[in-house]
C-alpha cells in the first residue's frame, strides 16, 4: 500500500482552503497574463485575446478573495506543500503552448485546467468533514463551472479558421 | 506543511520587472523565471539583496526580466562577474543563470574554477543542448549524432560534456538536475542551492521548442531520481556513472567544504605601500 502524501489529506480548515484558493487564482492570473503577453510579442492577437480574458475573469477573482481575506490572517504555504502537489491546478503549463497554436487550441488547453480546479474543489468538498469549507469549495467549483461554460461556448463557436494552426511563412531554420 | 499564521511579505511577481520576455511560447525558460521568482519570494529576500548575474544567450536574458540587481556579461563570462561581485559583497544573495554553451564551451574555464574556487554562488544552467539565439547549433552538451544544424550534419561525432561529473570533480559543493516540466520543484531545489554554503549547480533540462522540438518529449522522459542526496562526492560520482541524464526533481550532492570567503584588509597605508607589498 502506499503511503498516503499530503495531497491526500482533506482540507479541514477555512484559513487552509483560502491559502490554496489565492494562491490558485493568483497562479492562474499571472499564468492567463504571461501567456497572452507571449502571444503578443508573437503578433498572434486572436489567441492573445483568449488568454486575455481569462487574465481578467481571475484577476476579478482574486480580488473577491483578497476582500474575503483582508482580515484574516492565513496560514503560509511554500509552494510545494499545497494538496493539489506541483503547479496549481488552473495554471496552464508553459511548456505546452506554442506559438502556432490555433484559437481552438488556446481554448482547448484552458478548458482542460478550468476543469482541473472545478475537480480540485470538488474534491476538497467531498473530503471536509468542516461544514463551512465544504460550503466555500462548492461555491468556488461553482465559479470555476461558469468559467468551464465560457470556454466551452467560446470553444463551440470556433469557425474552420480558428481550428487551423498558425502557418508560419517564414519558420525558424537552423543556417542554411 | 503551512507553518505558524503570517502574512508572506514578498510575492513572486514583486521579483519580476516590467519587461516581457521575448522568449518563443513553450520554452523551459519561461519556468526558470517563474521558479527563481517563486524561490526569492519563498525566501522572502528584499529584492534589493539580491543580484542575478548572466553572460550571453536566450537563458542569458533573466537579469533584465527579474526586478533585483542584474549583470547582463559578456559571453562566457558570468561567473568571474559573481565571483567578483560576491567577494565585494558577501552580504548579496548572487544568482548566476545561462545556458549551456555560455557555460559550459565559452565560459567552460571559468566554470571549472568557479567549482574550485566554491565561492558562495547558485548557478543556474538552462541546459537546451543547442545554441539557441544563433538558431541552432551544436553545444557541448549536445548528443554527438544529433543531424539538426547545417554546420554539423552529420552530428559532431563528440561525446557531450557531463556537466554534473565536471562540476562535482571540480569541487561543486551541491548539485542537482530539475526539469523545466516541474517549476514547483525547481523552486524547492533552489531554495536549497542557495540556502547551501559554497557554490551551488543546478542543471535544468530547459527544452528549445524551436530548434529542438523534438525535446517536448522530456516532460515525459524525466523521472524523479529514486535516491536521496549524499555528502560523499565518490558516492555521488558513482551514481553518475550510471545516469542517463534524465534522472531529476533531486539533490544529487551536498557538500561540506567551506566556501571561499577572503578576509580583506582595509589598508588605511598610501598607494606607495600598497604597491610596496607587491613588488618584485
Amino acid at each position: 500500500m502506499s503511503e498516503a502524501t499530503p495531497q491526500d489529506q482533506p482540507i479541514n480548515s477555512l484559513g487552509v482552503l483560502l491559502a490554496h484558493a489565492l494562491a490558485m487564482e493568483n497562479d492562474a492570473a499571472d499564468r492567463y497574463g504571461e501567456l497572452a503577453d507571449q502571444m503578443e510579442m508573437h503578433r498572434k492577437k486572436d489567441v492573445a485575446s483568449i488568454f486575455r480574458r481569462l487574465e481578467k475573469a481571475e484577476k476579478k477573482h482574486l480580488v473577491e478573495l483578497e476582500e474575503l481575506t483582508a482580515e484574516m490572517d492565513l496560514p503560509h504555504i511554500s509552494p510545494w506543500d499545497f494538496k493539489w502537489g506541483g503547479e496549481s491546478p488552473e495554471a496552464i503549463a508553459v511548456d505546452r503552448v506554442s506559438y502556432q497554436m490555433s484559437v481552438r487550441g488556446a481554448i482547448l488547453l484552458a478548458l482542460d485546467h478550468e476543469k482541473q480546479a472545478y475537480g480540485f474543489y470538488s474534491r476538497v468538498a467531498a473530503q471536509t468533514s468542516d461544514s463551512e469549507v465544504r460550503r466555500l469549495a462548492r461555491q468556488f467549483a461553482d465559479e470555476e463551472l461558469q468559467h468551464v461554460a465560457w470556454l466551452e461556448e467560446w470553444r463551440d463557436k470556433c469557425g474552420p479558421d480558428d481550428e487551423m494552426p498558425f502557418d508560419d511563412p517564414d519558420p525558424p531554420l537552423s543556417q542554411e | 506543511m503551512e507553518s505558524c499564521v503570517q502574512k508572506k511579505k514578498y510575492l513572486a511577481k514583486d521579483y519580476k520587472s516590467e519587461l516581457k520576455p521575448i522568449w518563443c511560447p513553450g520554452c523551459g525558460d519561461y519556468t526558470v523565471l517563474n521558479a527563481i521568482t517563486r524561490a526569492l519570494a519563498e525566501m522572502a529576500l528584499p529584492p534589493e539583496e539580491v543580484a542575478v548575474v548572466s553572460g550571453i544567450g536566450c537563458s542569458s536574458r533573466i537579469p533584465a526580466y527579474t526586478s533585483v540587481y542584474g549583470f547582463h556579461g559578456v559571453h562566457g563570462r558570468a561567473l568571474p562577474v559573481a565571483t567578483g561581485l560576491k567577494l565585494a559583497r558577501p552580504d548579496l544573495t548572487v544568482l548566476v543563470t545561462g545556458g549551456d554553451g555560455d557555460g559550459f564551451s565559452i565560459g567552460g574555464n571559468h566554470f571549472l574554477h568557479a567549482c574550485r574556487r566554491n565561492v558562495d554562488l547558485t548557478y543556474i544552467v538552462m541546459d537546451n543542448q543547442v545554441y539557441g539565439m544563433t538558431k541552432g547549433q551544436a553545444s557541448p552538451t549536445t548528443a554527438p549524432d544529433w543531424e539538426g544544424s547545417k554546420l554539423t550534419p552529420e552530428g559532431t561525432g563528440i561525446n557531450p560534456f557531463q556537466p554534473l561529473v565536471v562540476g562535482l570533480a571540480s569541487g561543486a559543493n551541491f548539485i542537482a538536475r530539475v526539469s523545466a516540466s516541474d517549476p514547483v520543484n525547481m523552486a524547492q531545489i533552489i531554495v536549497e542551492a542557495v540556502r547551501h554554503p559554497g557554490f551551488s549547480l543546478v542543471q535544468v533540462l530547459s527544452p528549445c521548442v524551436t530548434f529542438r522540438p523534438e525535446q517536448a518529449v522530456w516532460r515525459d522522459t524525466v523521472r524523479t531520481a529514486v535516491v536521496d542526496y549524499t555528502d560523499d562526492a565518490a558516492r555521488a560520482a558513482r551514481r553518475l556513472m550510471t545516469d542517463d541524464g534524465f534522472n531529476v526533481g533531486k539533490v544529487l550532492y551536498k557538500g561540506s567544504r567551506p566556501p571561499y570567503r577572503p578576509e580583506f584588509e582595509v589598508s588605511e597605508g598610501s598607494i606607495g605601500e600598497l604597491e610596496a607589498r607587491f613588488a618584485l
